[in-house]
């Protein structure tokens, strides 16, 4: 299975610089650095040094190089955040469903490109990212870590990444709670259908952990577009269902939006921030909701 | 004008018109297989299928309308009172068709009275016959309504002995100029040819005087051998015992044939007598064999036998016999011969409208090929 690696389009990648990652607690504080750090000021990792500018704390001086060159040079640290990004990207079959038009672009391979953009927008701000795959068996985990290293991983990873079997149970998850810290942001990307992954991120936001949750839909689950016999085959239990397309539409619609808005008032009042995107919709759209200046987050 | 159908049984095919119905009818039994996660927000228990769906209507519908059509032509619609009343007119033959024209004027219906009724600018018919029922039949066949004329000869042949009696008054108008009727020829008449032996030598004398009786220059001969006559001889064969193949062969043939009472031959089905005497006794008797005619003298031509042979009408007797029936008159002065109206009308036969459905379903088929398959149809 020869995977081409994914880019992101270049229209995108520019209305993506526009973007910051910002959680709920950075807002209206500002302060230094992207994320409060808990050691304000310079971090522990030794980046560069530069020369001394008039305003720079005196105490950054590196004194023993000055004694050495004769001139003030400052030590840099890379900004130590404290706040890890976290994708955890549903992989089971029902993730690989793609609408008819357009069979190459299944809703993992959507959820798979936000989750570069994601990470994309966490390089350029220098936070460290790391990823979960859901899945039946096992838990997919990276660590985070910033840098383009991590990139180049979490193409790897997704290269590899198929869609299968159904969501992970309770037991499968525990992992996650070790590894996604207090304060982590944490995006979920899934088509939101299976309770077990509304009650794991549920979960998440009561423990601190701040959830944004993006319903990955496909353009015939908006639409219900089909007209004559078809056979539905949901991917994760097997159930089938023989029915007309059109007598089968308006009542789908109505169900389907019905349980929508339910999902929508669980996951407010769990004060997960979500919102939805469909298959054929700019691939940053989600991002932009959440952290575009048009829609401030809540 | 009333339409009507001739056979309506033949409307049963219109249940052919479910064929292209089962043919465009969108099958419902495909069932394409997709995978959907949403499932769950499905009805389980879908409503029964929606009504019937048709794909290309336009195609389904000229299919029906072919079928129909088709059906229609089954029953044999038809029309009554769509009738042409424009006025006609009937030429008798013999009259030069330039002055018929000139008679009727340049725009009319001219017809011959003729079998099938030609119309004049063909060969004038040969001989006129059946003029009579020609007339009739033309007027029966005619929408009672339509003006007829009739342009006739100052004699009229081929009539028969009764008056015309039309549904309709008819223009009679003679053309052209009284002929002189020239003086008919008498008939010819028959020429005898006697086959005997000697026992039978005494009758001979019977026929030649007969012969000579008719004419001054009797046609008639004797002879003792078999030689057979001219076909349009009569044969008297007096030879005594059977009558030999060749004999009937030339009777079948059109001969005319009188035999003695003494030839034994199988006298043909239709045998009846055809002459008696005064008391009734049969003294000729006879019919058709083949195309001719066989007759035979029932007693021996003796005048103790058959005083008759004696008798002073016995050659114009003969005569009647052995010629052929002359056939009726059957001319007659046009200017006497005007037809009266009064019979009764017949009713016309429905107009059959075979040959316009049959145009109309070559259209509505040629449309249907056309439409079945363009191109685009295939595209999809």
């Amino acid at each position: 299975m020869a995977h081409t690696p994914l880019t992101i389009p270049p229209e995108v990648r520019s209305r993506l610089k526009r973007l910051r990652l910002r959680t709920r607690s950075d807002l209206g504080t500002g302060g230094f650095g992207m994320h409060p750090s808990r050691n304000k000021g310079a971090g522990l990792e030794f980046a560069q040094y530069r020369a001394y500018e008039p305003g720079d704390e005196p105490r950054r001086i590196d004194w023993k190089l000055f004694a050495r060159s004769d001139k003030f040079f400052v030590r840099e640290a890379e900004q130590e955040s404290p706040v890890s990004v976290w994708i955890l990207i549903d992989a089971s079959a029902s993730m690989a469903q793609a609408d008819r038009a357009r069979p190459d672009w299944s809703r993992l391979d959507a959820a798979k490109l936000v989750a570069l953009c994601i990470a994309e927008l966490a390089m350029m701000q220098g936070d460290r990212f790391g990823w979960i795959a859901l899945q039946e068996d096992a838990l997919e985990v990276a660590d985070p870590h910033g840098g383009r290293a991590q990139k180049d991983h979490l193409q790897i990873d997704f290269a590899r990444l198929q869609a299968a079997g159904t969501f992970p149970d309770a037991g499968t998850l525990t992992p996650l709670w070790e590894r996604i810290g207090a304060h982590d942001l944490v995006f979920f990307l899934s088509d939101c259908f299976d309770e077990g992954g509304i009650a794991l991120i549920e979960r998440l936001a009561k423990a601190g952990r701040e959830v944004l949750a993006v319903q990955m839909l496909t353009v015939e689950e908006r639409d219900f577009p089909f007209d004559g016999g078809y056979l539905f085959r949901e991917q994760e239990s097997g159930a089938t269902l023989v029915g007309d397309g059109k007598a089968l539409r308006e009542d789908f619609l109505a169900r389907f939006a019905a349980a929508r808005a339910a999902l929508d008032d669980r996951l407010d009042s769990a004060g997960i921030r979500h919102t939805v995107y469909v298959l054929d919709e700019p691939i940053d759209s989600p991002l932009q909701t959440f952290f575009g200046r048009g829609a401030p987050p809540k | 004008m009333t339409p009507l159908l001739l056979v309506p049984f033949g409307l049963v095919a219109l249940a052919a018109l479910v064929v292209p119905l089962l043919i465009h009818l969108r099958r419902r039994t495909e069932e394409v297989p997709i995978e959907f996660a949403a499932l769950r927000w499905l009805d389980p228990r879908p409503r029964p299928r929606s009504k019937l769906r048709f794909d290309e209507w336009v195609l389904l519908a000229l299919r029906l309308l072919l079928i129909a059509l088709l059906a229609l032509l089954l029953a044999r619609p038809a029309v009554l009172g769509w009738d042409d009343n424009s006025p006609r007119v009937l030429v008798a033959p013999g009259i030069d068709p330039a002055a018929a024209r000139k008679t009727a004027g340049p725009d009319a219906d001219l017809r011959w009275i003729a079998p099938g009724f030609p119309a004049i600018d063909t060969a004038p018919p040969a001989s006129p016959e059946q003029t009579s029922s020609l007339i009739r039949q033309f007027d029966a066949e005619l929408p009672a309504e339509a003006p007829l004329t009739i342009l006739v000869p100052p004699e009229l042949d081929g009539v028969d002995a009764d008056r015309l009696r039309l549904s309709r008054k008819v223009t009679w108008r003679i053309v052209g100029a009284d002929k002189k009727a020239e003086k008919p020829a008498p008939p010819e008449n028959p020429a005898l040819s006697v086959r005997y032996q000697q026992a039978q030598a005494g009758a001979v004398r019977y026929f030649r005087a007969a012969a000579g009786a008719w004419s001054d220059a009797p046609r008639f001969d004797a002879g003792t051998g078999t030689a057979l006559p001219r076909q349009d001889a009569v044969l008297v064969w007096l030879n005594p015992g059977p009558v030999p193949q060749a004999v009937t062969d030339w009777i079948g043939a059109g001969g005319t044939a009188l035999l003695g009472s003494t030839a034994e031959v199988a006298m043909p089905a239709t045998t009846e007598a055809l002459w008696r005497d005064q008391t009734g006794g049969v003294l000729v008797e006879g019919g058709f064999l083949g195309e001719g005619r066989l007759m035979r003298f029932t007693r021996p031509l003796v005048p103790a036998q058959m005083p008759d042979l004696l008798a002073p009408d016995f050659a114009a007797t003969l005569r009647d016999l052995v010629t052929p029936p002359a056939p009726p008159p059957a001319r007659v002065a046009s200017a006497a011969f005007v037809p009266t109206a009064g019979a009764a009308p017949y009713p016309l036969p429905p107009r059959d409208l075979a040959p316009w459905l049959a145009v109309m379903i070559a259209i509505v088929f040629l449309a249907e090929r056309l439409l079945a398959t363009r191109r685009r149809r295939f595209a999809a």
